[in-house]
């Protein structure tokens, strides 16, 4: 049966395809490494503060890093937003009705959001006065950013099958959907939430250095409390992966397997890079973290192939006229790396004075 | 029950309201904390400490998470023009994304390097936040505006032509006044707030001066945005469309209520200001950025994008050719792709969804079951033939005579006891509808 889906609107893309589905992709890898530690972390945390009742380690580690956590809510929706606009330019008309049809699920990410980020805040600055009640406050937000990841799961998952938009329309169910609930997308949801623990394992790990003055002892606890959940979540990482891959259409899945030597060659790159990452853990964090960002970007390019393939019979945004805006494209190149670097100037300044402060005492 | 558009309106509106003063406090900050260090104020100093923690939590989170939320409901509620609007300005919305990050990192140092950087340095990050989120209303208002002032664009169709658009600098020179404007409402919130008597004096009226000096230069800047508006955009807020007149009205009004108020209250007697006086100002604000926001968007009516796309999302290079196949033939969620005779009420009802719902509900906002109460069949049909002449802010009917009467079944439909003719069941309706002869589709 022929999908029904909007056509794409009749203006040129402003870039070839190409490089808009790298930035789809580079983008999106921004945004997945706060995303991790967020959904990861909260969870972290909730169990931290839950211990932290009796266990005075748990409850001192959950009050250092509850002041990291504000940030890394930031950056995970700042970075959201620019792959979400090249998903939009490229895949829009997919994405526009799968939205529609989940508008409630879909509208409501926002409230959901902004209630867990306000948590966030309080678990952060009323640290000291929610005392034991902590617990419920992060717990609330971990369980809201995990709702959120379900949705986009869904949305994400929804609009790769347009062959359902029309049967799920006429069902009467515009708005108040939640979209096929499917095997492959329960297994990509436990994908991405599994892979979000140990990446915050490995965050925690590295964080525990920033402590290493101040509170020796906590920092090296928290290090190889971090370790633990980087490796022991890696390891059902793996056969989370393992459910994933075989919950794919059988032509999507065999061209990890062997049938397309790109994508299996990814998939085995990617695979190597995270048992690599799990040998260099207990000695090297930073090492380790340098290896799962190389497996973060392979399993983004990958989701991009399986996007892509998934799509194929319907559409192809190559197909798209095209009609380049360079000089702007060449602003936005030179903006970007121009404010990267006056993020990383601010950065700079802001531990140097730490540095001078610690080696003056 | 709730339209597409109230929801993007509620959304809307206080993210412009939380927006501006992520702007503003931006400029109110660094400036308060150079005055600080200059007149070795260290009590002020505090006082730009404590704003500096409301500030992150009203605009980092609020503000920025509000900012996604309207993206959110236009993509929703008009994918066309959103998807539009994202292919002619994707590097815009790339280079706003860049300041965003920016202002995100500098507002978190800034607020978090009180005590860690020292001052000239701190000041620093301040200006670069300043300069990021002023950069960013800089962006976002090109492409607000060019929905309502395409320009040149209809001709050149290429992204300069269209970034800077007619209505793009005024609304600029507006939106950086209103954002100075609300740097003094939202300080006078945190001053009336201050426990020392002298200190809330010194800074209650201070932010007063930020609100009066703002507002100083939003009706000169204001006049200059109106004077590059199509004809029938001022039309509409000036007697054309009678609520739209009332709430430019109101808008007016109620600046002049915040501009007295500020003026006989916080700025000429700041000791008697307090947090209750501080609050019924800002909702004034609030209230002056709604209807304002408001008129804005109706005037633009009927196109979402002017001379190029209706709001209800039809292009106008299309027009001709809807007139002539009809709407259902290209629309894509719907039951039939052409008018079922059998069933007429039920393809009314897909035009109404296809060609109306952008704006109007059935019993809820913007209800059509209450816009067509109490209309014979006649009245209906007379509606429909010249919908753009006798509602300015409507786009006309767009589609074949059988469509239109499909939808004349459809609404005469809605409310069973019409004026003019014995209660008939829905189809048996329908079916003399469709014989009564048909009368010229307009142009």
């Amino acid at each position: 049966m022929n999908p029904v889906m909007p056509a794409p609107v009749p203006v040129p893309l402003p870039a070839p395809v190409w490089l808009l589905q790298l930035l789809l992709v580079f983008t999106f890898v921004l945004h997945l490494v706060p995303m991790n530690l967020l959904a990861g972390g909260s969870v972290m945390l909730s169990l931290s503060s839950f211990l932290g009742r009796r266990d005075l380690r748990h409850r001192e580690f959950a009050r250092r890093a509850s002041r990291v956590v504000p940030p890394v809510v930031a950056f995970t929706i700042t970075f959201g937003v620019a792959p979400l606009l090249f998903l939009q330019l490229l895949y829009g008309q997919l994405f526009y009705t799968s939205s529609v049809l989940i508008a409630w699920a879909w509208l409501a990410v926002v409230l959901l959001v902004m209630l867990g980020y306000y948590g966030i805040y309080w678990f952060g600055m009323q640290h000291e006065e929610l005392g034991p009640r902590a617990v419920w406050v992060i717990l609330a937000a971990a369980f809201l950013f995990i709702l959120v990841a379900f949705i986009f799961t869904q949305n994400m998952s929804f609009m790769l099958r347009p062959q359902h938009f029309y049967s799920q329309y006429l069902k009467g169910e515009v708005g108040t959907s939640l979209g096929p609930l499917t095997t492959a997308s329960a297994a990509r949801l436990a994908h991405f939430l599994v892979a979000a623990m140990a990446v915050s394992g490995l965050g925690v790990a590295l964080l525990s250095r920033a402590w290493r003055r101040e509170a020796p002892e906590l920092a090296e606890w928290a290090r190889g409390y971090g370790v633990k959940w980087f490796m022991a979540g890696t390891g059902v990482e793996i056969l989370v992966g393992l459910w994933f891959l075989f919950s794919l259409p059988q032509e999507i899945r065999g061209m990890f397997l062997g049938s397309d030597k790109l994508s299996t060659a990814i998939l085995v790159v990617a695979i190597v890079l995270a048992l690599l990452a799990l040998v260099a853990a207990p000695k090297s964090p930073a090492a380790s973290s340098v290896a799962i960002v190389g497996t973060i970007s392979l399993m983004a390019v990958i989701r991009h192939l399986v996007r892509v393939t998934y799509l194929h019979p319907y559409f192809d945004p190559r197909t798209l006229p095209v009609q380049g805006q360079w000089p702007v494209f060449v602003l936005f190149a030179v903006l970007l790396v121009g404010g990267l670097a006056t993020v990383g100037w601010m950065v700079y300044v802001f531990f140097r004075p730490v540095a001078t402060r610690a080696t003056s005492e | 029950m709730l339209g597409g558009g109230m929801i993007i309106g509620i959304i809307a509106i206080l993210h412009v309201f939380v927006s501006h003063f992520g702007v503003g406090g931006g400029l109110f900050l660094p400036v308060t904390e150079r005055k600080a260090y200059r007149e070795n104020n260290p009590a002020l100093l505090e006082y730009v400490k404590s704003h500096s923690k409301f500030f992150v939590l009203v605009v980092l989170v609020f503000g920025a998470v509000s900012g996604v939320g309207i993206w959110w409901s236009i993509g929703l509620v008009n994918p066309e023009a959103t998807a539009t609007l994202i292919h002619v300005f994707v590097w815009g919305w790339a280079i706003e994304w860049v300041f965003f990050i920016v202002e995100i990192a500098a507002a978190f140092i800034y607020y978090y390097g009180w005590d860690r950087l020292d001052p000239q340095t701190h000041l620093t990050v301040g200006w670069i936040y300043l300069g990021a989120a002023w950069a960013s209303l800089f962006v976002i208002n090109g492409i607000l505006t060019f929905m309502l002032t395409p320009g040149r664009w209809l001709e050149m169709r290429s992204f300069t032509s269209a970034f800077f658009n007619p209505g793009m600098l005024p609304s600029c020179v507006v939106r950086t006044a209103v954002s100075v404007a609300l740097a003094g409402v939202y300080a006078l919130l945190t001053a009336a707030a201050v426990r020392d008597v002298a200190l809330r004096s010194e800074v209650v009226q201070y932010a007063a001066r930020w609100l009066l000096a703002g507002t100083l230069f939003i009706p000169p800047a204001g006049l200059w945005y109106i004077s590059t508006l199509p004809p029938m955009a001022r039309e509409i807020s000036m007697g054309a469309a009678p609520a739209v007149t009332i709430f430019a009205g109101l808008s007016i009004f109620f600046s002049a209520l915040v501009v007295a108020f500020t003026y006989f209250g916080p700025y000429r007697h700041p000791r008697y200001f307090n947090l209750t006086f501080a609050f019924l100002l800002a909702v004034l604000a609030l209230s002056t950025t709604g209807v304002t926001e408001w008129v804005r968007e109706a005037v633009r009516k009927p196109y979402i994008i002017y001379n190029y796309m209706y709001a209800n999302t039809l292009r106008l290079e299309d027009v001709n050719r809807v007139r002539q196949q009809g709407i259902l033939a290209s629309a894509r969620f719907v039951r039939r792709h052409a008018v079922d005779p059998q069933a007429l009420v039920e393809s009314g009802r897909d035009i109404f969804r296809v060609q109306c719902a952008s704006c109007h509900t059935v019993n809820g906002y913007n209800s059509i079951r209450f816009a067509v109460k109490g209309w014979s069949k006649e009245m209906i049909e007379y509606q429909l033939l010249h919908l753009n002449e006798l509602k300015g802010f409507m786009p006309p009917f767009l589609g074949t005579e059988a469509e239109r009467k499909a939808l004349e079944a459809w609404l005469a439909s809605l409310n069973p006891q019409p004026r003019v003719q014995e209660p008939q069941p829905p189809g048996e309706k329908a079916e003399t509808q469709a014989s009564r002869p048909a009368g010229e589709s307009k142009p």
